[in-house]
């Protein structure tokens, strides 16, 4: 099968049936289930421990209303965590590449955010439009940039994730396909996209963990600032 | 062994002991995995049948017919397959190790907490029991204290009876004092008066005509004298 360039970041379907929602839950089969010991085996003791580490760096600076979003954005920092780890295997499909799933998951909880913080709180909420201290010849515009700062974030979270997903591995296949067209002409010249291709990979692998903990770093953000 | 996550309405009521506790240990070691992927079953599986090259023969052979029928098309792909794959092997091969001593110190750190505490408990509970049979002992010994106290309670008692003792016998002589010192004190005036009294009649006795004799012979006597004195000289 001779793949184009885009052909991996096309929703998978096998005979009309789409699949997208198995390769979305399937990552989460990957994790090992939880026995009722206390002690338990090597996987279950490193998997306790990121769930651990990631809900007390997530939750720390959160109050105490802010606590009843530790086990959503957890669960969504694994979940990001493992899909696009898992992109990076070959032949694999990332669901992140797809701005639908980005951006099901970015408007949802921003809007989220932003209605508890007006409901509960709405002065102290629309008073975040303007920073302290600000000239007050500058009021009127600033507040209109920080409402349409606000406005943007779903689209900036959700396309943040997307784009560089799909940069990363487009470039890996680039570079890959490169590697291969030199192969038989220059293998000297080939030999350097290899090694190029190689700290390609590692970044990519950098920018997996990075984006999902950026994502969820900034979701805990905004709660901050309504809660 | 039986894998236990079942609901509990699944639980084998009557045939087995029902109860969780105590869990069965784990495994020391995960099952055997040859080139960390195929477990060593399969290759036991095929062993009496194929001998030992096997298994090995068969992925071969699978891998060229895949190739030479180009079910699988070597393309870009392969290329970032092979970097991914090569960046996996070298992190679980340098960090793996590290990674599982992590997780075991991890563990160990949970039981050390809870080995702490109940030696803790131990420890505390055996200093209690040799503060109890000290106490013990220390009642066992009270008939001396109070044999002592009650010598010292009696020693007292005697020390403020004579003590009172003395204070009657010194008010008593105090008066007794005062009736010797009033007697000397009368004898003392009746003694001086009549002493005055002898002189003033002895010096009223004197009469003029004693006297004179007496002063003339007291200047005899002092002019034989300085007769007597002279000639010394």
């Amino acid at each position: 099968m001779n793949l184009a360039f885009f052909d991996q970041f096309s929703s998978p379907s096998l005979l009309g049936i789409p699949l997208i929602l198995i390769s979305m839950t399937f990552p989460a089969l990957l994790l090992p289930s939880l026995s009722n010991r206390w002690i338990p085996d090597r996987l279950a003791t490193l998997q306790l421990w990121l769930i651990n580490l990631i809900t007390k760096q997530l939750m720390t600076p959160l109050d105490k209303k802010g606590h009843k979003w530790a086990l959503i954005l957890t669960s969504l920092m694994i979940f990001l965590l493992l899909v696009n780890l898992l992109g990076l295997l070959p032949y694999t499909f990332t669901p992140t590449t797809q701005l639908s799933v980005s951006l099901a998951l970015a408007f949802p909880l921003w809007l989220a955010t932003l209605l508890m913080g007006m409901r509960n709180q709405p002065s102290v909420s629309l008073s975040h439009l303007l920073p302290e201290g600000t000239p007050t010849l500058l009021i009127p515009a600033l507040v209109l940039i920080e409402t349409t700062s606000i406005l943007i974030r779903p689209l900036a979270l959700g396309v943040r994730l997307t784009a560089n997903l799909t940069a990363g591995h487009l470039l890996i296949q680039l570079i890959a396909t490169a590697t291969t067209a030199l192969l038989p002409t220059m293998p000297g010249v080939s030999l350097l996209t290899l090694t190029i291709l190689l700290l390609l990979t590692i970044l990519e692998v950098a920018v997996a963990v990075i984006q999902a903990y950026v994502f969820v770093l900034l979701l805990s953000l905004y709660l901050q600032e309504n809660t | 062994p039986l894998v236990r996550r079942v609901l509990h309405t699944t639980r084998p009521l009557h045939t087995t002991q029902q109860s969780l506790a105590p869990v069965p240990p784990l495994p020391e070691k995960g099952g055997e995995v040859r080139h960390g992927l195929i477990p060593e079953e399969f290759f036991q599986f095929l062993y009496p049948k194929t001998g030992v090259t096997g298994p090995y023969m068969l992925g071969t052979g699978l891998l060229l017919y895949f190739l030479s029928k180009e079910i699988y098309v070597v393309n870009h792909e392969t290329v970032a397959a092979a970097c991914i794959l090569s960046v996996i092997i070298y992190a679980i091969k340098k960090f793996g190790p590290r990674v599982a001593a992590f997780a075991d110190k991890l563990n160990e750190e949970k039981l050390a907490t809870a080995l702490a505490m109940k030696n803790e408990a131990i420890q505390a509970l055996q200093t209690a029991i040799e503060e109890e049979k000290k106490e013990q002992w220390r009642v066992g010994g009270s008939s001396y204290l109070f044999d002592a106290k009650r010598n010292n309670i009696a020693m007292l008692l005697e020390t403020n009876y004579r003590e009172r003792l003395l204070t009657v016998y010194n008010e008593v002589k105090k008066r007794l004092d005062y009736q010797v010192a009033m007697q000397t004190l009368r004898r003392q005036k009746e003694q001086d008066y009549m002493i005055q009294w002898v002189e003033k009649n002895v010096v009223q006795s004197i009469t003029p005509q004693q006297q004179k004799e007496s002063i003339a012979k007291c200047i005899l006597d002092l002019k034989a004298l300085s007769k007597s004195a002279h000639a010394a000289v």
